[in-house]
C-alpha cells in the first residue's frame, strides 16, 4: 500500500485526512470508515480506554464520536464529516490498544452515513498533498512517532 | 522606544495595557488585600520554598514584582514561573505576613480566565485528571497508573499497572474493585456536582483552556443531566 514514513510517522496515500485533529477517512459511497492518525497513537501513548458514541448518534463534523483515554492523556475523537454512525469497532472496548497498533485497519472507531460527503471531502487533505502537510506538523511540533509491539507494518 | 522584551521567547508577548489589564484583574481580587504588605528581602520565604530549590524559581521575586507594580514582569512571571509553584504554602512564614503562594494562586486564575497559552500548557497534563474527577464525581482513577504516565513509581509500576485489575480486587471493600474510578459515586451527588459546575462558570473556564476536554465532558454531562430530567440544561 503506498505511504510515507516520516520520522516513523506512517502516513497512507489513499486515506482522506483532517490533520488538525489528527483523524483520517476512507469512503466507500457516502459511508466512511473514520479512525485516528499514526501520529494521534503517538501523542497518545500507550491508549486505555476508547468509548464510542452508541449507533444511531448524529453528529456534525468536528463534535466528538469517541473519547480516548491514555495514560497521561484524555481527548476526543473528532469527526472530520457529518452523519450518523452507523456501526462502531466492538474490539475496541476490550481492547482498545488496536488504536495503537493498527490505526488505519483494525483499529478503526466507527463508521458513519455521511450527509453532506462531497463537500467535505474538499476541505479534507489526501495523496501527496496530505503526506507535505504532515511532514511540516511533523516538524513543527517536533513529533516522532513510537510504537508498541505487534504494530501493522507496511511494505 | 522598543519595549524591554523580558519573554525570553517563552511566551507570546502582548502590549504593555495588556500586561495592565492582567495585573489589574489580579489586584481587583478580593484576597488581594490580605496576601502583600510589603518585602524587606529576608529570604525566609525562598529558604522555605520546596520549588526553590529544584528550580529557577523564587517567592520572593513574586512578592517584589506584585509589591513594584511591575507588569511588564509580573507578565512576565505569570506566563511561566508561577508555575514552577508546588502551592504548599511554606511561605506564608513570611514575618510580614505576605504570601507569594496565594499571590500565585490569584495569577493562576488570572491566566486560566484569560486562557493565557502557557496556562493551556501548564495544566495540559492534567487534562486526565480533570476528566476522571469531572465525569465520574470520584478520585483520579487507579489506571492511571501506568509506566509512562508514572515512570518515578520505577519497574514497580510494569507489575502494577499489568496486574491492575486483580490488585483491586484484593481489596476488601466491594466499592474500591474498580479501576476506571476510585470508588462509585451516587448518581444523586454526580448530578449535583455536574449542576454546580455548570452554575459556576467552571464547564466555561474549561473550555477557554482545553476546547477537547470541555467537549467530552459536556457529552457525559449532558447525557446523564437529561436522564436526570434536566433536558434544559446546556453548556454551549
Amino acid at each position: 500500500m503506498a505511504h510515507e514514513n516520516i520520522k516513523g510517522c506512517i502516513i497512507l496515500q489513499d486515506l482522506h485526512y483532517s490533520v488538525k485533529d489528527n483523524t483520517w477517512i476512507r469512503a466507500e459511497g457516502d459511508i466512511v470508515t473514520i479512525g485516528m492518525t499514526d501520529i494521534a497513537q503517538s501523542l497518545a501513548g500507550p491508549i486505555l480506554h476508547a468509548k464510542t458514541k452508541s449507533v444511531g448518534t448524529v453528529r456534525k463534523k468536528g463534535r466528538p464520536i469517541a473519547t480516548v483515554e491514555s495514560g497521561k492523556w484524555v481527548g476526543p475523537v473528532k469527526s472530520p464529516v457529518t452523519g450518523e454512525i452507523i456501526e462502531v469497532n466492538e474490539g475496541l472496548a476490550s481492547d482498545a490498544q488496536l488504536i495503537n497498533r493498527s490505526p488505519y485497519r483494525d483499529g478503526w472507531v466507527v463508521k458513519m452515513k455521511a450527509n453532506n460527503l462531497d463537500a467535505e471531502m474538499n476541505e479534507l487533505t489526501t495523496a501527496d498533498e496530505a503526506v507535505e502537510a504532515y511532514r511540516q506538523k511533523i516538524e513543527a511540533d517536533g513529533i516522532e512517532c513510537s510504537h508498541i509491539d505487534d504494530t501493522d507494518t507496511y511494505d | 522606544m522598543m519595549a524591554l522584551d523580558l519573554s525570553q521567547n517563552k511566551h507570546t508577548d502582548v502590549s504593555f495595557e495588556e500586561k495592565e489589564r492582567l495585573f489589574d484583574e489580579v489586584k481587583s481580587d478580593s484576597r488581594w488585600d490580605f496576601v502583600l504588605n510589603g518585602c524587606y528581602e529576608c529570604g525566609i520565604c525562598v529558604a522555605a520554598c520546596p520549588s526553590a530549590r529544584f528550580y529557577d524559581f523564587s517567592p520572593r521575586v513574586i512578592a517584589q514584582a506584585v509589591a513594584r507594580e511591575d507588569a511588564d514582569l509580573v507578565y512576565t512571571l505569570m506566563s511561566d514561573s508561577i508555575w514552577d509553584c508546588s502551592q504548599c504554602f511554606s511561605c506564608d512564614r513570611c514575618p510580614r505576613q505576605n504570601s507569594p503562594g496565594q499571590i500565585i494562586t490569584i495569577m493562576r486564575e488570572v491566566a486560566v480566565k484569560n486562557g493565557l497559552q502557557t496556562a493551556k500548557k501548564a495544566l495540559e497534563g492534567y487534562g486526565r485528571i480533570i476528566y476522571k474527577i469531572m465525569s465520574t464525581g470520584s478520585q483520579v482513577s487507579p489506571d492511571m497508573l501506568q509506566p509512562d504516565a508514572f515512570p518515578d513509581w520505577g519497574t514497580h509500576v510494569y507489575e502494577i499497572a499489568e496486574n491492575l485489575e486483580v490488585w483491586r480486587k484484593a481489596l476488601p471493600p466491594e466499592t474500591l474493585h474498580t479501576t476506571e474510578t476510585g470508588w462509585k459515586i451516587d448518581k444523586k451527588t454526580i448530578i449535583e456536582l455536574y449542576l454546580i459546575w455548570h452554575m459556576t462558570g467552571v464547564m466555561d473556564l474549561i473550555e477557554g483552556v482545553d476546547e477537547g476536554l470541555f467537549m467530552i465532558l459536556v457529552d457525559v454531562m449532558e447525557e446523564r443531566l437529561e436522564e436526570a430530567g434536566y433536558d434544559d440544561i446546556t453548556f454551549d
